[in-house]
């Protein structure tokens, strides 16, 4: 048995990496926190690329570990956090085994930056939103004076904030929630980052604001050639600004696809109860769907699948070993032995048949056909 | 901001008219002997009444209030009674004050020189060696009776270290230890607040973006925590330093300053009642002048403070 | 499927709501009238600062009115009522606020929170018995009775918004305001939170002012729904009338801006933006109209013209 040093299976992880396009490269993650005495297992070997300038959406309920994971993009875990074991490959370095805070320093912000979720505390509510840009740009474009207040101003144009010579003299305060996020954003692009980050953008926001700034953010996507990462609960949201998907349950990614793969061919029971809790999937019906019993405890280790306690659909072997993945197309698995060639054909619940009605129907196929036409 | 001002000026001098006053008033109402000493018993009648005229407690109150503020805006300070019988009072302040005043501020100075930075530090090395001395530190000073380390203090720094025991105004070193003992409550709760208004602030969201943004945890602790942290101490910065005039009683007794630490103790107990108002008038002042500096401060600090209402909306 | 003369529970018309005094007022409702029919659920929607909190709040005489009338069962309830009046009002209209982490006393036991409003109501009731229906309102929102003797801070969000559930409930009223019940939620838990209301107004026959911001829970619960927007209703109609035909333009912007969970619509969407300036209101003021059967809108006459033909009337 050859035994592959060390440095030659990075090799090939690297190469694997360049050839899929992924800019950022995850392999087998484990993260774990020293909790009131116990250690928590947060992240159970999650393996999941990133492509260059595709927009992924990590969707999962509160615990299911998707603001642990994407804060170890940034270096950023909390103290009682360390990478157990894994890779986070980015531009040729193992971010996981990187503890050079000068390093890490350049890659916060100036290549990977993040927009977080509540605006009303993410600003320094005793600076001026120029000074907060400015800070970004002297650290990772080198502007300063005039040179600075001109690119500032250029920025908060960018992202949809009139007389920005006037507002930038302004404090957070003086700003709505909307525009705060706006600053933030604008903060973000001014470190000139390769990738996006955006944790919860919108949840805090009205509805109409929260459309108007995701439409911003697409359009910044493009304009500056991002990569964008959404974390987010609101499937409604997906929809709008993934490409890809990724469900994340109990700290491990148990169904990764394209967008309309997911909401039109989900093939993980958890997946279907995400998308059938919905009340716009609740057509005519007395009660919401939804999912009994609470996510599983991960101060202990976990035997088979974790969903399978509270999963309708769940066979015996879930209970015993846990899944992996299993190929439904060359962009789309899941983590269920559902998918087995050995396993009994189950129906989806009714919402989901639903879901792939519309998926089939012809208005539908011209809606894919458009939008691929318009790509 | 002008007609702010104005309005809390006025607010000031109403609330100082009615401490004064009232205490004024109540003090009238004090039985005899406190006017006129032990010896009251055995004065006639004709003595105490000339004595009381002597000192103008035969008018009724109203005019008796009226004298005393007409006096005030003159300058004139009255004249102690008992204290230093006859003796000004403009003149005794005037000895006292800068003492008090000179231990007072030095005391201040260095403990915000230190305790401040402490705090900062205790802050930043949470849970490690210097967050424990430091918490130990303020743990003994506020736990002991001030009294106990002001002795200690004399004693070992005496012995040990040959400072001078007694303050004299020609040899300045002889103020070290009633400065640092003065200065140590300070320190302790200085550092204390500090170190929670830091913290706090080291929880908050924008330090997450800040650290987001790739700042340096120095430029994060000095430009945005630490700025930040300052904004509430400030406000009872310029009252702790003014109220300094009260002066310390221990260390001034123990060290032999003639400041004016327990003078009001003092000429309450000898019921020196002229005594009693201007200090009663003088502290209150201070106090009511501290608040005003201190919100004054804060809200030159802190963008969102709108001192005047209305005026900054989006 | 309407019923001939359905029976209002609550009416309100023509209420305003000012805050402020003298030469700083701030007029947060405006001139509002809409009806809830016993046992519906009515949908309030509009954004923040759209006043729809402080609709519900004056309902319940939490908040003054400065004008126009509230009426409960016929019965003026809003401006000074004499306590026995206060008394019969606040028996049959309960809240369920928004904040769970917020909205309960976090020095009292669950016990106690839940049977504050009851022993108000009724002070001689014997210890045995306020237990005994404490624990009864426990089990009914699908807690355990042990959990009365505990803090809320021991609680999850969910857990806690129930036990303000269960307070509300205990209570025993006809009408409930529910502000924002299960926005500050986990989205796996609202659904529970959700079903649970639902099944309470199905056994007990409730009628519910559902306050949100959040459109597809509303077009789920709500029967009729009232738009509002800074402090005036736009348009308020039968859900599905709503949802599928909406006239006035900011129902339609706030439509159009709710996320579609199917990306090939979501994608294809055009976001509309409302534009106040649309209306001319200074050549002829708007009115509030009936411009079809249970189907009310803000508008003046050429706006409802409009309106007409593109509902082909």
């Amino acid at each position: 048995m050859g035994q592959k040093t060390d440095a030659a299976k990075n090799d090939t992880i690297k190469n694997d990496a360049l050839q899929n396009d992924a800019v950022i490269s995850v392999r087998d993650l484990n993260v774990k926190f020293h909790l009131r005495g116990q250690r928590l297992h947060a992240l159970r070997g999650i393996s999941l690329d990133i492509h260059q300038g595709e927009s992924l959406a990590i969707v999962g309920e509160s615990g299911s570990g998707k603001s642990v994971f994407i804060k170890n993009f940034i270096g950023l875990l909390d103290k009682n956090g360390w990478i157990d074991s894994g890779e986070i490959w980015f531009a040729g370095q193992d971010l996981a085994k990187l503890k050079d805070e000068k390093v890490w320093r350049k890659i916060r912000g100036g290549k990977i930056a993040m927009v977080m979720q509540d605006p009303m505390t993410s600003l320094n509510p005793l600076k001026t939103i120029g000074w907060q840009i400015a800070e970004a740009l002297k650290l990772h474009q080198g502007l300063a004076g005039e040179a600075a207040k001109n690119k500032t101003a250029e920025l908060l144009s960018d992202v949809g904030i009139s007389l920005p010579e006037t507002r930038m003299k302004q404090y957070p305060h003086e700003f709505s929630g909307g525009m705060r996020q706006r600053v933030v954003i604008a903060i973000a692009l001014a470190c000139n980052p390769e990738i996006l980050i955006c944790d919860e953008p919108t949840t805090a926001l009205d509805v109409t604001i929260q459309a108007q700034i995701l439409q911003l953010l697409k359009d910044l996507k493009e304009k500056h050639h991002l990569t964008t990462i959404y974390i987010t609960h609101d499937l409604g949201v997906v929809a709008n600004v993934a490409d890809r998907i990724a469900v994340m349950y109990a700290g491990d990614v148990i169904e990764v696809g394209t967008c309309e793969e997911i909401f039109f061919q989900p093939k993980h029971p958890y997946t279907w109860s995400l998308l059938s809790s919905l009340p716009q999937l609740a057509a005519g019906e007395e009660e919401l769907y939804c999912i009994s019993g609470t996510p599983p405890n991960l101060f202990q280790t976990i035997q088979g699948d974790a969903f399978a306690p509270r999963n309708p659909w769940a066979l015996q072997v879930d209970f015993l070993y846990r899944p992996p993945y299993f190929e439904v197309s060359p962009t789309h698995k899941a983590k269920t032995w559902l998918l087995d060639p050995r396993a009994p054909k189950i129906e989806p619940p009714a919402a989901i048949r639903r879901m792939m009605e519309l998926g089939k129907q012809p208005q539908a196929r011209a809606g894919r056909k458009e939008s691929a036409d318009a790509k | 901001m002008l007609k702010y001002t104005i309005r809390r000026l006025l607010g000031a001098l109403l609330s100082l008219f009615i401490i004064v006053s009232v205490i004024f008033v109540l003090l009238r109402f004090m039985p005899m002997e406190g006017f006129l000493g032990a010896g009251y018993e055995k004065m006639s009648e004709d003595t105490v009444q000339s004595l009381l005229a002597e000192k103008g407690l035969l008018d009724p109150i109203p005019v008796q209030l009226f004298h005393f503020y007409k006096n005030l805006f003159q300058g004139d300070l009255g004249t102690s009674w008992v204290y230093r019988a006859g003796y000004p009072i403009s003149k005794i302040l005037a000895s006292k004050i800068p003492v008090s005043l000179r231990l007072g501020l030095l005391s201040q100075a260095l403990a915000i020189a230190v305790g401040i930075p402490l705090g900062a530090l205790m802050a930043h090395a949470r849970g490690k060696i210097w967050d424990k001395l430091g918490t130990g530190f303020i743990v003994l000073v506020e736990a002991l009776p001030a009294a106990i380390y002001h002795l200690f203090l004399q004693l070992y720094g005496t012995s040990l270290l040959s400072l001078p025991l007694v303050f004299s105004k020609s040899n300045p070193v002889s103020l070290l230890l009633p400065v640092i003992s003065v200065s140590l409550g300070s320190i302790a709760g200085y550092a204390l607040w500090m170190r929670r208004y830091m913290l706090d602030n080291m929880n908050m969201d924008y330090v997450k973006l800040a650290q987001a943004k790739g700042v340096s945890g120095r430029d994060i602790m000095m430009k945005h925590v630490f700025r930040n942290a300052f904004v509430p101490m400030a406000q009872f910065l310029p009252g702790s330093i003014l109220t300094t005039i009260i002066g310390s009683i221990y260390v001034e007794h123990l060290y032999s300053i003639p400041g004016t630490g327990g003078l009001l103790i003092d000429v309450i107990q000898r019921q020196d009642n002229a005594m009693v108002q201007v200090l009663v008038l003088l502290y209150s002042a201070i106090g009511i002048a501290g608040m005003f500096l201190g919100d004054f401060f804060m809200g030159l600090l802190d963008p969102r403070i709108q001192l005047v209402k209305g005026e900054n909306n989006r | 499927m309407q019923n001939e003369r359905r029976n209002v529970l609550l009416d309100v018309r023509n209420l305003s709501i000012t805050f402020g005094r003298g030469t700083k007022t701030f007029k947060a409702v405006d001139n509002v009238s809409f009806h809830i029919y016993k046992g519906e659920t009515f949908g309030l929607v509009g954004e923040s600062g759209s006043g729809k909190t402080t609709i519900g709040r004056a309902i319940l005489r939490i908040h003054p009115t400065s004008g126009g009338d509230v009426l409960y069962k016929g019965k003026k309830i809003n401006g000074k009522l004499s306590r026995a009046e206060d008394y019969e009002v606040i028996r049959h209209m309960q809240m369920i606020f928004q904040d769970p982490m917020a909205s309960l006393n976090e020095r009292a036991k669950v016990s106690d929170i839940i049977a504050e409003g009851l022993m108000n109501l009724q002070p001689d009731l014997s210890a045995k018995e306020k237990k005994r229906r404490v624990e009864e309102a426990l089990l009914s929102v699908g807690l355990l009775p042990e959990f009365s003797s505990r803090f809320p801070h021991e609680f999850s969000g969910g857990q806690r918004q129930r036990i303000g559930i269960a307070r509300c409930l205990i209570m025993n009223p006809e009408f409930i305001v529910a502000d924002e019940p299960i926005s500050a939620l986990d989205v796996s838990i609202r659904a529970q939170v959700l079903n649970l209301l639902l099944r309470f107004q199905k056994e007990r026959g409730l009628t519910y002012l559902f306050i949100a911001h959040d459109l597809s829970v509303v077009r789920f619960v709500a029967s009729r729904v009232a738009v509002i927007h800074k402090g005036v209703i736009v348009e308020m109609a039968n859900t599905e009338q709503l949802f599928s035909r909406p006239l006035h333009p900011y129902t339609k912007a706030l439509l159009s801006a709710v996320p579609i969970p199917n990306p090939l619509l979501e994608k294809k969407k055009e976001l509309l933006i409302y534009d106040p300036s649309c209306h001319n209101y200074e050549s002829e003021a708007p009115q509030w109209t009936e411009i079809e059967p249970e189907h009310f809108i803000w508008a003046n006459r050429p706006e409802l013209a409009q309106y007409r033909k593109a509902l082909d009337l």
